[in-house]
């Protein structure tokens, strides 16, 4: 196709070729196209065929208001081609045909049609039952429209911005350049999104004469360097809004250009005041076939020409709803093509001086006609024309029909904002009857026709939302409101959107094939609001959403008799305004993990690093699964581990102690300086929260741990239960601060009195002790004694600044004993066999204090404390059939144990095995399990139940804890 | 389900900066005399008013600090002076 | 214009009394009305809802059926729920969509594992089918993840669930609705209650913006709205928090993804529909309130959570979102009780994110309880007083701060 050259509008470079593959033919396109109008520039009319019935699918619109332009490109399916910039070396191809888009082997069920009225699938395909699950495969086959293979991977480059912005202007449009320019030049931070890659909307592509004398294009060009020129000015183009929330966040997807450092992006941006000048888009025309490829809007023939130089028809018949239409016609007649007539659905009201142009081309004017029916199949060979009242008809000959029933607003920004909306006869649009603090509608959306006029409204949202900013813009309003007040207000428009036509090719929706006969039939059926005929009908929740169906739907059952909805609603628009990318939602991924301080140690000792809660700790240092080389040596000699995940805290204050006494069951009045209490928090319900350490390390001054996933909310929980007291007291997260070496084995104190100075024998520093010691002569540790897994222990919490030169000294001393680091898996064998809990492993959400054997840790004796969970224990202390944490041993002794989770059952399921191994100490299985009280006295014995046992249940016994040591003499060597 | 909170020492942040800490129930009860039931109303039973609730948050992604508000639960406003039409409130 | 098609339901004018009300045109209410009608004989009921029928949860959730929860309470319960929905497709002549394509939970640690042996444990010993499978087996059954070492939770396993899968939403609504409606009971949308009347401890009469309506039982199925109407109208506070949940789905593709799919780990759960779009949601914002408002935030996690698991789906677009309210309990089971505190007042409330699965069985069992005014065992340990009792259901093993109650 030769395109028209030298136009001032044009956005292609004639010179430039860029070809793309279609079908596996060469289709070459100039720089500036789109994927759409390279297309159609070199011959394709057919784009897709629809979803249900097949039909052929043509260019209809250019800002992806329909699915008509889905195809692949690339591998990435359902790609809009009248949105996609070309490039070169593009493939693309169509979407749900069989065969072709011109010969689709599917075609035919478009004349099967009659047999699918709406929600036809709710009422067949059910009886014989027999059939609906061979129905399904085909169902699932015939649906969808574009294919994803399960190995694709999404080329391109994605990224994320999260920016605060004063004023956020949505709409790059004479409106929304107006209003950024208003609030730049108060000086405030503006950024203008805009959807198409250019700025000017309506002004953009027209050479229609502007106020100055000059065209709209030229003014659209001035305005733009003016914005260029602020730079507290950001201007996003290709960037359409995603969705506006109420709390004034607004997030996008930005396509960058060739020369970005990104293909998508997602801006996310608060803003203290919106601007919304969102424009309009063009209102479907309803007739028989008003899909057919060769049918399109009006402008989006008009733009075909001035922005790419095609000219879309040879012989075109407009149908138009206001001047716009006219203009287009007139102006693509001057640009060559034959104009075979224009209609306009309005009786009156059309601008004299187009009608004058008509006349005087010669080009016939009917007004009060709307077509009924386009003819052809694979694209528009004829229209019949009738008046809107049908009494005649009328066919005329043409390749291309541009119609529409005029403008209808581009809402969806402003609703999503917290607008509301109320219909207005005059302009028949829906405008914004009230709007939210902090947001402003200007331009074209509110029914305004006149260039100055929109341009003035943008400057007075724009101050507006200065004003929302604290700037002092009265004044300057009330002179804009005396010039707005001699221009035109807005214009009325037709209030048509169906001429005399029966409907059951009319369509409403094309993305889901939608009739007007569809609708009918359901409001028949007694979905009679828009809102249930959208869920029944499907109307506007195909892959393009509302954009089509728009406020048509609501129009259409406004002037229903059927409804009951007199004053027409629209439906509620959701997020995304256009659909994005999971892509571009995802952005680059950012997977975090805090790290201890010796975290590369771990990993270079062989560490087998996991992701737990927040961090990344070292399961094992082996792949043997059961750990038992690590068990063993600390066991028989002495392990090394990174313990430095532990919560860790400092509270002071003359308050102190009233809050620990609050959360914590035991008695924290009662701890002596250099002695460690254990103790625990519970929930309100009694039910174990945290356990761990409190040292008192002065009056008014403790130092306290609490287990890794409880470090991130305890501060949160001691003052959250504290909110009503008033207290005094300070609570510092000391976490990040310490990292904690735990020395365990038999061997502990020989390693590491190597590295101290401070006499480590039991006399001067005794099981449950705390001491302050320094680790190779200058590191200051906090030593503790704690007997976590079963042997002589010590915890040092050492600052995280000399954490991996602390590591490193007792490493070293540990060579010679064969020391090793253990993990995670490790230590959950050795406390298990101690009989020790990990919250969350041995208990759940309701398990009490009391049902873990704890009880002992709470201190019943300071009711005034009102100690967090104290009620619920004394409610549930003798509480019966609760599930009751016991220890058990196979029965008869078997060499494997039961998988952690298996079931104990008697005809119904009365507990669960919680972890179960088999000991390295004790060379039997030994485990732990919540069961029904009735069933956890010492010798009862139960049959275990593992999944895929086949019945096959394993026999247990309920065996005393701790299992191992029950005397605890190794903690205390 | 965005929401802006004005936090006493921060001002004015995102929603998602706080965490949601309950009806306002007002202070703890003495444990000892407390019912099943009464326990129960304190501990687990909601109004869930649909309209103005006085109800806890802290600022779990800044200061720390738990403090009340008054929020409009049909709208998600925070309302800075209690109304009961719900409608004044600032975002 | 084409030859009158029949009403699915009528709309028949509001009288003055009822032997039941139930408040709540959703797929609770509406299946505890068509219970009462087609196996108790009780016809001369009303449904009285707001907005329309469906609006709430009803038509907001993902549509996901499935028999694999952790406690033997809730397994039979919801056992029975999945084997009512070929029942009830022929009862209505409506076809209710209902389609088995199993159900892949995926957990990401050994941790995770050990919890769903104990529900894979205890579906099998209810003679479920489920099974408990290796990552390559998840591969197998969904091509689509990455069982690689590359996502943020590397998959560790899962289990599969064969006669779980997806029902649609609206078709159980509108079938409901029509198989009430049927035989008798009367469906007034667009009315409001205003109040409830309790006269000497019983049940007298309810107040509705078209009306006041004398009947001696109201059940209480109104959802995200349940706990506000009972403390409104009865002073009767629920441990119920009202909060928001989203989901969304993408533009419609050919069939990729054959089972639902959902990971703790990462709060997500994604289905490809009948139509060929993936739904996807289940993060709730944890706060009450009663609006049904979307976030950047989450369809922003939704995204990278279900990329990670999926990469492919990177290519797909997310066209549409929307969110619901989920009626939470502390212990995530709902509240199924009647006459109790006051006589002639029945709960079918609580059901958070489960109410869609449960709906069919849930009317039939509340519509025995509130024909009869016996309790039938199955509900007994749904009571309202287990919480005052300390006597939590385990639906839930980890902690959870839902209910914001610390």
């Amino acid at each position: 196709m030769n395109r028209l050259h030298h136009l001032k509008t044009s956005k292609v470079h004639p010179g430039e070729r860029r070809t793309l593959r279609y079908r596996g033919r060469e289709v070459a396109g100039l720089e500036g196209d789109t994927v759409a109008t390279a297309l159609y520039a070199g011959g394709v009319r057919v784009f897709s065929r629809s979803l249900k019935y097949h039909r052929p699918r043509g260019l209809y619109s250019l800002d992806g208001e329909s699915g008509n332009t889905l195809m692949a490109v690339d591998g990435v399916p359902n790609v809009s081609a009248e949105i996609t910039p070309l490039r070169a070396g593009m493939r693309v191809e169509p979407q749900n045909v069989k065969g072709t888009p011109e010969f689709d082997v599917m075609g035919f069920m478009d004349g099967l049609s009659w047999a699918m009225p709406a929600g036809f699938y709710y009422r067949m395909f059910h009886k014989p039952a027999a059939i609906w699950p061979r129905v399904i495969p085909q169902l699932r086959r015939t649906a969808g429209l574009g294919t994803l293979k399960p190995d694709f991977e999404m080329p391109g480059r994605f990224e994320e911005v999260y920016l605060k912005t004063d004023v956020c202007v949505i709409g790059g449009g004479p409106a929304g350049m107006l209003a950024a320019l208003a609030a730049a030049d108060r000086g405030l931070r503006v950024i203008l999104l805009e959807s198409r890659p250019w700025l000017g909307g309506f002004f953009e592509y027209r050479e229609h004469p502007y106020a100055d004398g000059s065209s709209l294009h030229d003014r659209s060009a001035d305005l733009e360097r003016q914005l260029e020129s602020r730079p507290n000015l950001r201007i996003m183009k290709h960037a359409p809004v995603v969705a506006v929330y109420p709390t004034l966040q607004v997030t996008a997807f930005q396509r960058g250009a060739d020369s970005a450092s990104f293909d998508e992006r997602y801006p996310e941006i608060q803003a203290q005041s919106i601007v919304v000048a969102t424009g309009c888009i063009e209102r479907p025309l309803l007739f028989e076939n008003n899909e057919r490829p060769g049918v399109m809007q009006p402008s989006c023939a008009h733009r075909l020409a001035r922005t790419w130089g095609i000219l879309a028809g040879e012989r075109a018949v407009f149908s138009v709803g206001n001047d716009l239409g006219i203009e287009a016609a007139l102006d693509l007649a001057n640009l060559g093509m034959g104009i075979a007539c224009v209609t306009d659905v309005r009786e009156d009201g059309q601008a004299p001086q187009l009608l004058d142009e008509l006349s005087s081309r010669s080009i016939p004017f009917m007004r009060g006609w709307v077509p009924v029916k386009a003819h052809g199949c694979r694209s528009v060979k004829a229209v019949t024309l009738s008046p809107v009242n049908g009494i005649r008809q009328k066919k005329v000959e043409c390749d291309l029909l541009a119609a529409s029933a005029g403008l209808t607003p581009s809402t969806g920004a402003l609703s999503l904002a917290g607008a509301r909306f109320s219909y207005d006869s005059l302009t028949g649009f829906f405008l914004p009857s009230t709007l939210p603090d902090g947001v402003h509608a200007a331009g074209r959306l509110l029914g305004l026709q006149d260039a100055r006029a929109i341009e003035i409204s943008g400057t007075e949202a724009g101050l507006r939302a200065a004003g929302d900013c604290g700037m002092d813009v009265a004044e300057t309003l009330r002179t804009l409101a005396d010039e707005q007040s001699t221009l035109p207000g807005p214009v009325r428009n037709p209030k048509l959107v169906m001429g005399p036509v029966k409907g059951s090719k009319t369509f409403l929706c094309f993305d889901e094939d939608t009739t007007i006969k569809n609708v009918s039939q359901s409001m028949e059926m007694g979905f009679d609001v828009p809102e249930l005929i959208k869920r029944f009908t499907a109307a506007g929740t195909g892959p393009s959403q509302g954009a089509v169906p728009g406020h048509n739907l609501a129009l259409f059952v406004g002037q229903s008799h059927e409804s009951p909805d007199t004053e027409p609603r629209p439906t509620t628009v959701r997020p995304p305004l256009h659909p994005i990318h999971l892509a571009t939602y995802a952005g680059a991924g950012h997977g975090m993990s805090k790290c201890t301080p010796v975290h590369a140690l771990q990993a270079a000792a062989g560490g087998r690093m996991e992701k737990v809660g927040v961090w990344s700790r070292a399961r094992r240092f082996s792949d043997e699964k059961s750990a038992h080389d690590e068990i063993l040596n600390v066991r028989q000699n002495v392990g090394i581990l990174d313990g430095s995940t532990l919560g860790k805290f400092r509270i002071h204050g003359p308050d102190a102690c009233k809050a620990l006494q609050r959360v914590y069951v035991g008695d924290m009045s009662r701890i002596r300086e250099g002695r460690i209490k254990y103790s625990a928090m519970c929930n309100e319900d009694g039910c174990l929260m945290d356990d761990g350490v409190v040292v008192k390390r002065g009056e008014n001054d403790y130092f306290f741990t609490s287990s890794t996933a409880r470090a991130g909310s305890t501060i949160e929980w001691i003052r959250y239960h504290t909110r009503y007291d008033g207290w005094d007291y300070h609570l510092v997260n000391l976490t990040d601060a310490f990292g904690v070496i735990n020395v365990s084995g038999p061997n502990a104190r020989k390693v590491l009195q190597k590295v101290t100075d401070f006499d480590l024998c039991n006399e001067s520093f005794p099981f449950a002790a705390y001491r302050e010691i320094e680790v190779g002569g200058s590191i200051p540790a906090r030593a503790m004694r704690l007997g976590f897994v079963g042997e002589l222990s010590y915890e040092l919490h050492v600052p995280s600044s000399y954490m991996e030169s602390a590591w490193m000294l007792v490493e070293e001393a540990g060579c010679e004993y064969g020391m090793k680091p253990f993990g995670l898996e490790a230590q959950n064998v050795l406390r298990m066999e101690k009989g020790h809990v990990i919250i969350g492993s041995e208990s759940e959400q309701r398990t009490t204090l009391h049902d873990l054997g704890m009880g002992f840790l709470w201190h019943r004796n300071k009711p005034d404390a009102r100690t967090v969970g104290a009620a619920a224990l004394i409610h549930t202390e003798h509480q019966e059939d609760r599930l009751k944490l016991v220890g058990f041993k196979m029965q008869p002794p078997a060499d494997r144990p039961p998988k952690d989770g298996s079931i104990i059952v008697d005809g119904v399921i009365r507990g669960y095995v919680c972890t179960a191994r088999l000991s390295p100490a004790l060379g039997e299985v030994v485990g732990m399990a919540l069961v029904d009280e009735p069933l956890s006295g010492i010798g009862t014995e139960w049959s275990i139940y593992e999944d895929e046992c086949q019945g096959k249940l394993l026999g247990a016994v309920v065996a005393p804890m701790p299992f191992y040591d029950p005397e605890g003499l190794r903690m205390k060597m | 389900m965005s929401l802006n909170i004005t936090c006493p020492i921060c001002g004015k942040r995102n929603g998602y900066e706080f965490r949601y800490g309950g009806e306002d129930r007002g202070p703890r009860p003495e444990e000892a005399t407390l019912t099943p039931e009464a326990w129960c109303r304190y501990v687990h039973m909601n109004r869930s008013v649909a309209g103005v609730q006085r109800e806890w948050w802290v600022h779990r992604d800044g200061c720390g600090l738990w403090f009340s508000i008054d929020r409009d639960t049909r709208i998600n406003v925070q309302v800075m002076a209690p109304s009961t039409d719900g409608q004044e409130g600032d975002r | 214009m084409f030859g009158k098609r029949k009403r699915l339901w009528n709309t028949p004018s509001l009288q003055s009394s009822y032997d039941a009300v139930i408040v709540g045109g959703g797929l609770h209410g509406l299946a505890t009305a068509y219970f009462l009608a087609s196996r108790h004989g009780m016809t001369n009921v009303a449904i009285v809802e707001k907005r329309y029928i469906g609006f709430g949860g009803s038509g907001r959730n993902t549509a996901i059926v499935r028999a694999n929860q952790r406690t033997q309470e809730n397994l039979p319960l919801y056992k029975e729920a999945l084997e009512l929905w070929p029942v009830l497709t022929r009862e209505l002549d409506f076809n209710l969509m209902f389609y088995n394509c199993g159900n892949l939970n995926l957990a990401h640690s050994e941790a995770a594992l050990k919890a769903m042996r104990i529900q894979v444990a205890s579906a099998q010993y209810h003679g479920i089918d489920i099974h408990l499978v290796d990552a390559e087996e998840c591969k197998k059954l969904v091509p689509l993840l990455d069982i690689s070492d590359r996502p943020r939770y590397p998959i560790a396993g899962g289990m599969f669930h064969p006669p779980g899968g997806i029902v649609r939403h609206d078709a159980v609504v509108w079938g409901l609705a029509k198989g009430a409606s049927r035989l008798g009971v009367h469906i007034h949308q667009g009315t409001e209650v205003t109040g409830i009347e309790v006269r000497g401890g019983r049940i007298a009469s309810v107040e509705t913006d078209r009306g006041r309506i004398h009947t001696p039982r109201v059940l209480n199925a109104a959802g995200g709205y349940s706990a506000d109407l009972s403390s409104r109208f009865l002073d009767l506070p629920l441990p119920i928090s009202p909060l928001t949940i989203q989901a969304m789905v993408t533009q419609p593709l050919k069939p990729l993804l054959d089972h639902v799919i959902s990971s703790g780990a990462y709060h997500v759960y994604a289905n490809q529909t009948l139509k060929g779009e993936i739904a996807t949601g289940a993060h709730m914002d944890p706060w009450p309130n009663y609006t049904t408002g979307t976030s950047a935030r989450y369809i922003k996690h939704q995204a990278e959570a279900v990329t990670e698991l999926m990469p492919c789906l990177k290519g797909l677009k997310f066209m549409r979102t929307w969110a619901g309210l989920a009626d939470m309990t502390p212990d995530m089971a709902p509240i199924m009780d009647g006459n109790d505190p006051v006589e002639g007042y029945y709960m079918d409330c609580g059901w958070g994110y489960f109410g869609f699965k449960s709906c069919t069985v849930a009317g039939k069992y509340m519509a025995e309880l509130m024909a009869t005014g016996e309790c039938p065992p199955i509900l007994k340990p749904f009571s309202l007083r287990r919480f005052e009792q300390h006597r939590l259901m385990g639906e839930t093993a980890a902690l959870m701060e839902y209910s914001a109650n610390n």
